[in-house]
């Protein structure tokens, strides 16, 4: 009998098991290994030492480019996610419509997301390049400007560009997300609605968006993390040029450990992103599970 | 059934405004519909002098030869600029550049006798635009006969013929301004640059009847090298109007102008969201198969390749790419199958079961993605040398299904929480075990969370690219996203093979999504859903 | 659906059993070589190539040894070491531009240790000394090459100037191409992206008598001459003599630009023209040397890479690795291999057995030669260049940005000797 409650008590644990298990190693395993370094001293060549206490913390925080970086973070995930969300939203809307060549146009959309971060930095780079950039040579062909245009004049505008590439790789992901949400509601509710005589409006705020909210919270959590922790764009883009003023905090400290060889800033930095991105999510998920769970 | 005057008067917008739209057109094109601009002589003066002797001899050299262009009957004004500028270290120079600006029109109308390629466009846009509004009023006459049934079906054969005639002029309309900005300026580049011979008489001659009358005769060749063209607004005006035929010519196959409003926007924004999506890639495609000369030709005004250069597609054969594609490929999968084999049991057990630290798990599981690989390096590969996992494929397919767990479970429990627990009770009261249950009756039914999830991680392997860089140490075991680099060394970046082998490597993702999207909209059941 | 998983799945068990190691008795060398231009991994590990692939040819005249070579891309070439090296897996043998840190930290092996004696008499002196710490040599040059600064000869005939020699005349000449082609041209290329802009700060600091080091060796950043220097370019690039973003515009940027005949004088190195002729350029250019200011003598620019040896104390047969290692170099640095390696993406060379056979195949090698043993190195030596190197990059892009270059290079220096 005791045996029995026992078992039962460890069942829903196995169904766990191979996922803890395989995350235990593999992701638990190098997160010790950071935090044990952020707490060393870290030779430039990488080598950890010995224990410093909170030393690096401190050397991080003091570096003249933390407040910089800590700004372009906020607005870089600020600007991605809500964007990419509205728009993967409204494109997730439209691809649920039937019409011919949907396939097509849901297979369109994931192109943005099956090309790496990479190559498709590195296309947009291509892209917008002043003197031989395919934007200026299809608008100039086009008629619509007159002389070519400069767009990357100033690095506010280059961090727009940045911004506007990671929505444009990210909407794919909202979208999908969202789609999938949009699958499990029950047509006969819109057809309810109808007879009630509700519009379109009310339609989606009293029947869509609360059914979708699950897969919408799963999507912007994650998206609000991998935004975070989102590093090619920048770092094939501008490198953070001029001094950091287009860097996130994931690419800044990326240039301190190899570039710059201070590792011990460094690793404090990705604590500290860390332990940011722990206080937002965190709120925002603990808030979601107590309502599902009332 | 209707009858005959409802369904006449319901079109009779539809036909007016089709009518309408047709002679707006036919107006429209009177206007000056293209803007040509020529710098046909520039001369610069040399530098430091102002209205000095020198100026004077470069302004009657000038002077001389745009009387010659006169003589030829070619409109020319003698424009003159004066920069002056000191430098920092005080002195002044100044140089004054002389141009003979040439500036004229020709209206839309005036293209269809050129013999260019365009006006073979633009009669195109005329006679289906014609065409689609004389279809709309047979349309109409089509239903005025005594058999009703028999006069509604050619009747609906006449409407969509005029839908599908003006879509397909709307669709000329961009395609006609290309024609002349990109093919035109393109082959008066050719031509002007020699760059080539063949037919070059048959072309100045067109165009020096097109543009000049006829009176530019020897002198087309240098009149022609400054040429730019511009569409005016007039022309512009045109693709509104071939708009608004297409939405009263859908409206006579949907019946209400509203609803194929919605209709046209819906594809307007598809096929604008669709164009925007895909230029990269475009881009992506041209640059791939140029030369490696023409990717990097700042001028190149051509929209296309000259030449489309398919030996770059052998060459990045032999640079290793199949292997690097199919290294990506089991990565991929393996990460995939692992990534669901553990995430949809966890995903289940935080779904249906209730247990202490169910909360606390989800919490560990979101903490874990919290760090970027980036970050985690150092630790990857610590841990991979001392597992022996390092410069395997089978090490990069774990770590890229423990990073894309968190998603995994999340979104899975997400699916399985919004199901009904009700039919799997039914399936265990007719003997299912609870793996059976989940097989047969939850996961079919979860199919569009499980695709998505699937999509995902499958993604997300194939695009990691940090990772792999530290742990594969053998050329032939890199995955694509690492294998490219080859491209980018540090004396060039050869963008055409970069680009050509991403595209390469877009396609596979590309082929298992349409594999499996039908899955994205199957297996739910009404009432199978909690409201 | 389920069939594609039951693919995936016996892939995945296929491929998990073929990844069990095989032992043997063999000595296996961890080789990383950098990605220097397109033709290095077909070099190294290629088929077809005309040089053929140099690991097995290695393997074959070496058959106690096993070569684990990987040639990585330069972005990702210090991430690799860094993360190798912090993980406990460090190559044997590196190929790198910078190597003081590591030599610092006592992870690398003195080159004497294993290098054989005729081999290091064979390399220039004066690029070994670039790679000496407190008298000890810790690596040994693998190439190098030469910047001077190339200019369109049609478009200085056109516009009729000369070739400026300082400053002064770099201005005017700049204004007078700016006039001549309406600002379609632009007169001078500059690079302070966050990968070349310490190039660009040597080219001017040390054209103005200054540089990264006073006489005595020590960090000396903030000097008068390199204040001076960075204002003058900075100054430049404000007067739109300059390509229109330094700091994002790189090297290839700039490189097509002067290939398109958009560009009409870049500071280069000396594979510009077979690069110009690869990009299907047509520009006529010649080559000069690098203007400096009034009063200061022009110094030209070279760059070395190192090939180092890292310790490895867990490996018990010390003297097998270091005889492996010799046998590495000497194959490397063997005529027959080494002149293939250093032609083949137009570097010059490290080792003086090298030269016959490389002037042989082309004779403006020697020129280059020349220039090359007058040029100038990066302190590479020292220890905090890669803080300097950063550091320089971040001021001169805070200058081009409004900032003040004495304060910024005051702080720079405060940061140095703190």
């Amino acid at each position: 009998m005791n045996n029995n409650t026992l078992l039962k008590k460890s069942y829903p644990y196995l169904w766990l098991l191979p996922s803890i298990v395989l995350m235990g190693i593999f992701v638990v395993f190098p997160i010790i290994i950071v935090f044990k370094l952020a707490f060393s001293e870290i030779s430039k060549a990488g080598i950890a030492g010995g224990f410093v206490g909170l030393q690096n913390f401190r050397d991080a925080i003091a570096l003249p480019a933390f407040k910089t970086v800590m700004l372009n973070t906020l607005w870089w995930v600020l600007s991605v996610v809500i964007l990419s969300t509205v728009i993967g939203f409204i494109i997730a809307m439209v691809l649920n419509q039937k019409f011919h060549g949907r396939k097509i146009a849901r297979a369109i959309v994931v192109f943005p997301w099956a090309t790496s971060l990479v190559i498709q930095a590195s296309v947009w780079n291509y892209i917008i390049k002043y003197e031989y950039g395919n934007l200026n040579n299809v608008l100039l062909n086009l008629g619509i400007i007159k002389e070519a245009v400069n767009w990357r004049m100033s690095y506010q505008v280059e961090f727009i560009w940045e911004c506007g590439v990671g929505i444009f790789v990210t909407i794919p992901f909202v979208c999908f997300c969202v789609l999938s949400g949009l699958q499990s509601i029950d047509g006969s509710l819109y057809e309810a609605a109808d007879i009630d005589g509700a519009g379109f409006w009310s339609k989606l705020f009293n029947i869509t968006i609360p059914l979708v909210k699950p897969s919408l919270t799963v999507s912007t959590v994650l998206n609000i993390i991998y935004v975070f922790n989102s590093f090619p764009i920048v770092y094939t883009m501008t490198k953070g040029a001029p001094v950091h003023k287009t860097d996130t905090l994931i690419t800044y400290l990326y240039m301190l450990s190899f570039h710059e060889r201070q590792k011990g800033p460094a690793t404090a930095l990705s604590v500290i992103g860390f332990l940011i991105l722990c206080l937002c999510a965190g709120i925002y998920m603990v808030s979601v599970l107590r309502k599902e769970d009332n | 059934m209707k009858e005959r005057t409802v369904i006449i008067k319901e079109n009779r917008t539809s036909v007016i405004v089709l009518i309408l739209a047709f002679v707006l057109i036919c107006s429209l094109l009177c206007l000056p519909a293209y803007e040509f601009t020529s710098s046909i002589y520039t001369k610069k003066s040399g530098n430091t002098f102002v209205g000095d002797e020198k100026y004077v001899e470069v302004k009657a050299e000038v002077e001389a030869v745009a009387e010659e262009y006169r003589a030829d009957g070619i409109e020319v004004t003698l424009n003159e600029s004066v920069i002056e500028r000191t430098n920092s270290k005080g002195k002044t120079t100044s140089m004054v550049t002389f141009t003979l600006d040439s500036s004229f029109t020709r209206s839309g109308w005036s293209f269809l006798g050129s013999g260019l390629t365009s006006s073979w466009l633009l009669l195109g846009i005329i006679l289906c635009a014609a065409l689609s509004c004389a279809c709309a009023l047979g349309g109409i006459v089509g239903s005025m006969g005594d058999s009703y049934n028999r006069l509604d079906a050619r009747s609906a054969s006449f409407r969509s013929a005029s839908a599908y005639l003006a879509l397909i002029a709307m669709l000329l309309v961009p395609v006609f301004f290309m024609t002349n900005t990109f093919a035109l300026s393109r082959q008066v580049k050719l031509f002007t640059s020699e760059a080539m011979t063949e037919g070059a008489e048959e072309f100045y001659a067109l165009l020096n009847a097109f543009l000049f009358d006829g009176t530019a005769g020897d002198n087309i060749a240098s009149a022609l090298a400054g040429l730019s063209f511009r569409n005016t607004y007039a022309a512009w005006g045109v693709l509104p109007c071939t708009f608004a035929m297409m939405l009263a010519a859908v409206s006579l196959r949907h019946g209400t102008i509203r609803q194929s409003f919605m209709c046209g926007l819906l594809y307007a924004f598809v096929i604008a969201m669709c164009i925007f999506i895909l230029y990269p890639y475009y881009v992506m495609l041209v640059t791939g198969f140029r030369t490696s000369a023409e990717a990097n030709d700042m001028y190149f005004l051509h929209i296309f390749p000259t030449e489309w250069h398919f030996e770059n597609l052998k060459y990045i054969m032999g640079r290793g790419i199949p292997k690097y594609l199919l290294n990506s490929l089991l990565i991929a999968g393996g990460a995939t199958v692992i990534a669901l084999l553990c995430g949809i049991p966890a995903a289940y057990a935080m779904a249906r079961m209730k247990f202490k630290g169910r909360n606390a798990f989800l919490g560990f599981v979101i903490m874990s993605q919290m760090f970027s690989p980036v970050v985690l390096l150092i630790g990857i590969a610590q841990l991979m040398s001392a597992l022996k996992l390092n410069d395997s494929l089978l090490g990069l397919m774990l770590i890229n299904a423990a990073f894309n767990q968190a998603f995994a479970i999340w979104l899975l429990r997400g699916t399985f929480v919004s199901i009904s627990a009700e039919m799997e009770q039914a399936a265990k009261i007719d003997g299912c075990n609870t793996v059976q249950a989940l097989i047969k009756i939850l996961i079919p039914m979860a199919a569009p969370g499980i695709v998505t999830t699937l999509i995902f991680v499958f993604i997300n392997a194939w695009n990691e690219y940090t990772i792999s860089t530290i742990l594969i140490s053998t050329a032939t075991n890199r995955p694509i996203t690492v294998g490219i680099t080859q491209f980018s060394s540090f004396n060039m970046i050869e963008w055409q093979y970069l680009f050509a082998s991403s595209l390469l490597a877009t396609i596979p993702v590309v082929i298992l999504f349409m594999c499996i999207e039908k899955h994205l909209t199957s297996g739910l059941t009404a009432g199978g859903v909690k409201g | 659906m389920k069939k594609f998983m039951a693919l995936l799945l016996a892939l995945v068990m296929v491929f998990a059993l073929s990844t069990v190691a095989f032992a043997d008795d063999t000595y296996t060398l961890d080789v990383i070589i950098a990605q220097y231009g397109p033709n290095t991994q077909e070099w190294f590990l290629g088929k077809g190539m005309d040089g053929s692939n140099f690991v097995e040819k290695f393997e074959a005249a070496n058959p106690g040894i096993k070569l684990n070579l990987e040639v990585i891309s330069w972005n990702d070439l210090k991430t690799v070491a860094d993360t190798r090296i912090a993980s406990g897996q460090a190559p044997d043998i590196l190929n790198l531009d910078t190597f003081a840190d590591y030599a610092n930290e006592g992870l690398l092996m003195p080159v004497s240790e294993y290098c054989p004696e005729d081999l290091f008499a064979d390399f220039f002196p004066s690029f070994i000394d670039q790679s000496v710490i407190d008298g000890v040599c810790y690596a040994v040059p693998d190439l190098a090459s030469a910047r001077a600064l190339f200019y369109n000869t049609a478009m200085f005939e056109e516009v009729g100037i000369e070739v400026p020699t300082t400053w002064a005349e770099l201005e005017d000449a700049s204004q007078a191409i700016i006039d001549f082609y309406n600002g379609e041209v632009y007169p001078w290329g500059v690079d302070m992206t966050t990968d070349e802009g310490q190039a660009c700060f040597a080219y001017y600091a040390w054209g103005n008598n200054g540089g990264f080091v006073d006489e005595n060796g020590e960090w000396a950043v903030n000097s008068a001459a390199n204040v001076e220097a960075v204002n003058f370019i900075t100054g430049m690039v404000a007067d739109g003599f300059t390509n229109p973003n330094p700091a994002t515009q790189t090297r290839y940027d700039l490189q097509d630009m002067f290939a398109a005949g958009k560009l009409a004088m870049i500071i280069a190195p000396n594979q510009l023209p077979t690069y110009v002729a690869d990009k299907g350029g047509e520009v006529e250019l010649a080559t000069a040397d690098i203007p400096a200011n009034e009063g200061c003598t022009s110094s030209s620019v070279g760059v070395m890479d190192r090939i180092m040896v890292f310790k490895d104390e867990a490996e018990a047969d010390q003297e097998a690795r270091n005889a492996a290692v010799a046998a590495f170099l000497k194959f490397f640095y063997d005529p027959e291999n080494y002149v293939g390696w250093v032609s083949m993406e137009g570097f010059l060379p490290a080792v003086d057995s090298a030269v016959g056979a490389l002037v042989e195949s082309d004779p403006s090698f020697e020129a280059w030669l020349g220039v090359l043993n007058n040029a100038k190195f990066y302190s590479t030596a020292k220890d905090g260049w890669d803080t300097v190197k950063q550091g320089v990059i971040a001021a001169e892009q805070a200058v081009l940005n409004g900032a003040d270059a004495q304060a910024e290079l005051d702080a720079l220096q405060a940061t140095l000797v703190k």
